[in-house]
């Protein structure tokens, strides 16, 4: 067989699948965004609308407030996440006592359900009832109540989002950092460079393909979070961490408001993409060194 | 696929890319020029289909030249 015409053969399954299950349901959603459709009202009836769901959309203030605080809950945990993650792989780069067991414990929280996870972080952080409440007002005098205050419900939603994913990017870092060649640290430190002289100019641009994708994976999880924020704090307090997604849950499912959800979210599928394809150019996109 | 959409050209953006990059860059920018459209020059009177014309031709420009 022809190599051009088996390597299709080959690719064939997951393209179609990738059709079925990917091209196809977000032509429907498209469809379903350019009409009024609410099958459980008086008229059950899809009525086209043309773009009347997205003139809502830019001056829905409840979606911009969502859309405000999912970028701050974005970066604060991408960020945190790629720190931590990072600090965590350098330490299991080490040998110390309990290496294999601590790196188990420490990926966990990777193989939980996001719905697990929201329930877990709802015990432990419930008024009276929840261990860090108790703890914190025993040991600070802090008075921990993610249903009272908003800047607390949303710096939880955070730390949330950093234990369950941190292994994740802490396992991509890994694989990254046992990859290196040792040559370029050996001639390093040879001509006498010192440990944050290696850091910046030998282990990061190195590793940077492995971080680049580790933050796309983790933009497109964070921006799309909805189950576990859901469970712990249910979008509250007022809409402190009302996110995309949650919005979206919220506007789709109790409202059954089918057609204005579907225009939030390909709206945000919108921004998803420009903003991985922002970092893509900005990061790692040829550069156009002739001018036409 | 033909040649055209694998060679990269050199053009005014500040990236290499090929005639389906740039088809990409102008949906990008036709959907945020029709969203700003909508929130901040619609309600001036203006309508909607001007910001469509803009975007067509800014699209056929930065596929021929981009």
């Amino acid at each position: 067989m022809h190599s051009k015409t088996l390597g299709w053969a080959l690719l064939a399954p997951t393209l179609i699948l990738l059709f079925f299950f990917g091209v196809v349901p977000f032509i429907y959603v498209l469809f379903v965004s350019f009409h009024q459709w609410n099958p459980f009202a008086v008229n059950p009836d899809m009525i086209f609308n043309w773009a009347e769901n997205y003139r809502r959309v830019v001056f829905d203030a409840q979606f911009l407030a969502s859309l405000g605080v999912t970028v701050a809950f974005v970066f604060f945990a991408v960020v945190s996440e790629l720190i931590i993650g990072y600090a965590l792989a350098q330490a299991f780069m080490r040998d110390f006592p309990g290496k294999a067991f601590f790196r188990t414990i420490h990926t966990l929280p990777l193989i939980m359900a996001p719905i697990i996870v929201g329930s877990i972080w709802k015990l432990m952080t419930t008024p009276s009832i929840g261990i860090l409440p108790n703890i914190l007002d025993d040991w600070f005098g802090f008075n921990l109540n993610i249903g009272q205050s908003a800047l607390q419900a949303f710096t939880v939603t955070v730390i949330m989002d950093i234990w369950h994913w941190t292994p994740l990017v802490t396992l991509s870092l890994i694989a990254a950092l046992v990859s290196l060649p040792p040559d370029p640290f050996e001639q390093a430190q040879i001509d006498g460079a010192n440990k944050r002289q290696i850091f910046w100019h030998i282990t990061l641009p190195m590793i940077r393909p492995a971080i680049i994708a580790t933050v796309f994976i983790r933009l497109m999880d964070a921006l799309r979070t909805v189950d576990e924020v859901l469970m712990l704090t249910g979008g509250g307090p007022g809409s402190a961490t009302r996110y995309l997604g949650v919005h979206i849950f919220k506007e789709v499912f109790p409202r059954t408001n089918y057609g204005y959800g579907s225009a939030i979210s390909v709206v945000v599928l919108y921004l998803t993409i420009v903003a991985c394809w922002l970092l893509y150019v900005s990061l790692i996109a040829p550069r156009n060194t002739k001018k036409g | 696929m033909s040649e055209d959409a694998k060679t990269p050209k050199p053009g005014f953006l500040p990236i290499e890319t090929n005639w389906f990059d740039r088809l990409f860059i102008s949906v990008v920018i036709w959907v945020a020029l029709s969203l700003f459209w909508f929130r901040f020059i619609e309600p001036l009177g203006l309508s909607i289909w001007i910001c469509c014309a803009i975007s067509a031709v800014l699209a056929a420009y930065i596929i021929r030249r981009g």
